[in-house]
């Protein structure tokens, strides 16, 4: 099996904060610690109308998944509880799958979230798909009531118990480290048989690596250098076959900022202030907040000192076109530069970020548009997308 | 880098020697000097600034400073993550040295691990003494969170006057920077276990009056990490407790003014 031939487009929306006070510059991290006082939930209001908006017209346009997920404490996302995202996907769309990519399960009750996770499956139809990240180390100031050198080990019983919920028949009980249940029985049961597709989110560690491999779940890298992302895929191709699993091109997620335009200079010219945006601003935090205590081996630690900060709070264009996902231009070198990574990778899940930083509406909905009607169909062969179910749009626009 | 006597030196007082044990699995680095029956010193959550205050205590006593599993020298251990494993692991290194009737001296968190020691076995001990000690929950005099300073703003939060720390202030573009920052993310990741929830023990106070040997409680009046005020609260807890407040120090009063670890030698003796 190629990239080619299953080969999907997701649209990944963050629902950032974007009213900030003129003096932001002045703030070394806009998160944790960055005041609510700056957040007006009337503002907010508009935004979250124009984001939905915004998510709906990519169900309209034939994406095969939505992307929401979730961060606390910052003006990044407005998606503390992304499943509530989710939930108000499920009615306004039909076709895309509803990825919640996802709940930071440290954080809750793994009981809990087997249940919020079974009854979006089961609201949708079948249509959930789910992530699990550990959350960044921003999260654990966040939510300090969690401690990060345990963090790993409560990620895994974790996902057990969710696990265990969802393909056994309950009650059954289940005796951990972290959680002693009773009668573990949920409530609803998903709709999918066993669960929904999973994955894992990571930035390429070895310990996530570890765990998709042993479970031989696909891995949505988060947004890190190409080179990074094309490792993990190597380092699980290598890895799951031990644990008796096959690393196929569906599990490799390649995460990317795409934007469409006319020509390759009016491309650049609308969106590099909003990636600028992004890299620069939303992104911004201190090494303290990103390794909360214990929250990474000192092997990890000695790398991550040892290196430049890039993602949280620097910015360098021409690196940037280089090294990292970013596709900017006209249809045709979108589509070249994607099928290259794909190729690459061997990967056939595309995560593409059509929003972002403080990007308008018009800009989203014109790439958003122009994306999905000239870029996929360079990029997918015409049978393979006419046996596709839920691209209703994409098959008129190659009709017409 | 420099050699590893010179890294010693800058630690310990001269004469001190190093030593290298495996405690029912947990290897752990301490340093022994002195002559005399034994006082074993317990650090806080930081190591940086050595030990140099002990000096005067090897005159009269054997002094052994262990390093806790999970700071400074020594590693972590699988089976140490709380105070009452640290207690143990320090009953089963008494065990270990044939140590009795100990002089136990105990630092910020050492003085938590040291105070609950002796909730439980005081007949262990011959005294104990408290240095700004963490553990108590004072509702009207907290302890500092320290997971909400800056780096940048912790030395002043350490001690009054910040000259005593600036022979052992990293140079961001010295050599050693990097084994630097990795050694203080170890121990505040090792004192995260302990603390990063709350830096106190709820229920201490509820068996502080089991401490039936004599307890001095020594502070700086202007430590700003556990505030002199506390020393009120644990003195009423405990039955014999002697409370000593230096003029014009911080949290580190063992360092800052050599009338402290005066005060406690008089104190053991």
């Amino acid at each position: 099996m190629t990239w080619q031939d299953d080969l999907q487009f997701y649209s990944m929306h963050f629902m950032p904060y974007v009213h900030l006070p003129p003096d932001q510059q002045q703030y070394d991290s806009l998160w944790v610690d960055f005041s609510n006082k700056h957040y007006d939930p009337q503002k907010g209001y508009e935004l979250y109308q124009r984001y939905f908006r915004e998510m709906v017209l990519a169900d309209q346009l034939g994406y095969d998944g939505l992307v929401v997920n979730e961060h606390h404490n910052t003006m990044y996302s407005m998606m503390p509880v992304c499943t509530a995202a989710a939930a108000a996907l499920i009615p306004v769309t039909t076709h895309a799958k509803i990825c919640v990519f996802g709940v930071p399960v440290t954080f809750v009750m793994p009981n809990r979230l087997a249940e919020e996770y079974a009854m979006l499956d089961v609201m949708s139809g079948g249509r959930l798909e789910i992530a699990f990240p550990l959350g960044t180390g921003m999260e654990y100031w966040s939510n300090s009531v969690v401690n990060p050198s345990t963090a790993r080990a409560k990620f895994r019983e974790s996902v057990d118990i969710m696990i265990q919920a969802w393909t056994e028949d309950g009650p059954t009980s289940y005796d951990g480290e972290f959680y002693n249940y009773r009668y573990l029985n949920v409530w609803p049961r998903p709709f999918q048989r066993p669960y929904p597709r999973c994955y894992v989110v990571g930035t390429g560690s070895p310990e996530t690596i570890a765990f998709a491999a042993e479970r031989g779940w696909g891995y949505a890298s988060v947004f890190v250098p190409i080179a990074q992302q094309v490792k993990t895929f190597d380092r699980l191709r290598e890895t799951m076959p031990k644990y008796g699993h096959e690393m196929t091109p569906d599990k490799a997620m390649a995460n990317t900022i795409v934007y469409v335009a006319e020509t390759n200079e009016a491309a650049e010219r609308e969106v590099i202030d909003h990636i600028k945006y992004y890299f620069t601003i939303a992104a911004r935090t201190t090494p303290r907040f990103l390794n909360p205590p214990g929250y990474i081996s000192l092997e990890q630690f000695r790398i991550r000192a040892g290196a430049a900060n890039k993602m949280h709070g620097g910015f360098d264009w021409d690196e940037m076109t280089k090294n990292w996902r970013v596709a900017v231009g006209t249809p045709e070198r979108v589509a070249e530069k994607i099928a290259g990574w794909c190729e690459e990778a061997n990967s056939s899940r595309v995560i593409c970020h059509h929003h972002i930083g403080d990007m308008p509406h018009w800009k989203v909905v014109k790439n958003m548009t122009i994306f999905a009607e000239e870029v996929i169909p360079r990029l997918r062969p015409q049978a393979k997308r006419a046996e596709r179910p839920g691209s209703n749009t994409l098959r008129t626009a190659g009709a017409t | 880098m420099p050699t590893a006597a010179a890294r010693q030196a800058k630690r310990v007082p001269r004469g001190f020697e190093r030593r290298e044990l495996n405690v029912n699995g947990a290897d752990v680095v301490l340093f022994v000097g002195g002559s005399g029956e034994p006082l074993v010193f317990l650090h806080g959550a930081g190591t940086a600034s050595g030990f140099h205050f002990s000096a005067s205590w090897a005159g009269k006593y054997t002094v052994y400073l262990p390093y806790h599993p999970g700071f400074g020298e020594s590693p972590d251990s699988a089976a140490i993550a709380t105070i009452d494993d640290y207690v143990l692991h320090y009953l089963e290194l008494f065990d270990r040295l044939r140590l009795d009737s100990v002089r136990l001296v105990g630092l910020s968190i050492g003085g938590w691990i040291a105070a609950t020691l002796a909730t439980q076995n005081s007949h262990r001990l011959k005294k104990l003494a408290l240095v700004g000690p963490a553990g108590l929950r004072v509702p009207d005099h907290p302890t500092l969170d320290i997971f909400r300073l800056k780096p940048e703003e912790v030395p002043a939060h350490l001690v009054h006057d910040l000259g005593v720390l600036a022979p052992y202030a990293p140079d961001p573009r010295g050599p050693d920077f990097l084994e630097f920052l990795v050694n203080d993310y170890h121990e505040m990741s090792s004192y995260g276990k302990l603390a990063w929830t709350r830096p106190y023990d709820p229920d201490l106070a509820k068996w502080l009056h089991r401490i039936s040997v004599p307890t001095l409680l020594l502070y700086g009046d202007k430590d700003r990490v556990t505030p002199a005020q506390q020393a009120e609260t644990w003195a009423g807890l405990i039955p014999n407790a002697t409370v000593r407040i230096v003029k014009d120090a911080g949290h580190l009063v063992l360092d800052e003014k050599p009338e402290a670890p005066q005060a406690v030698l008089e104190f053991l003796s």
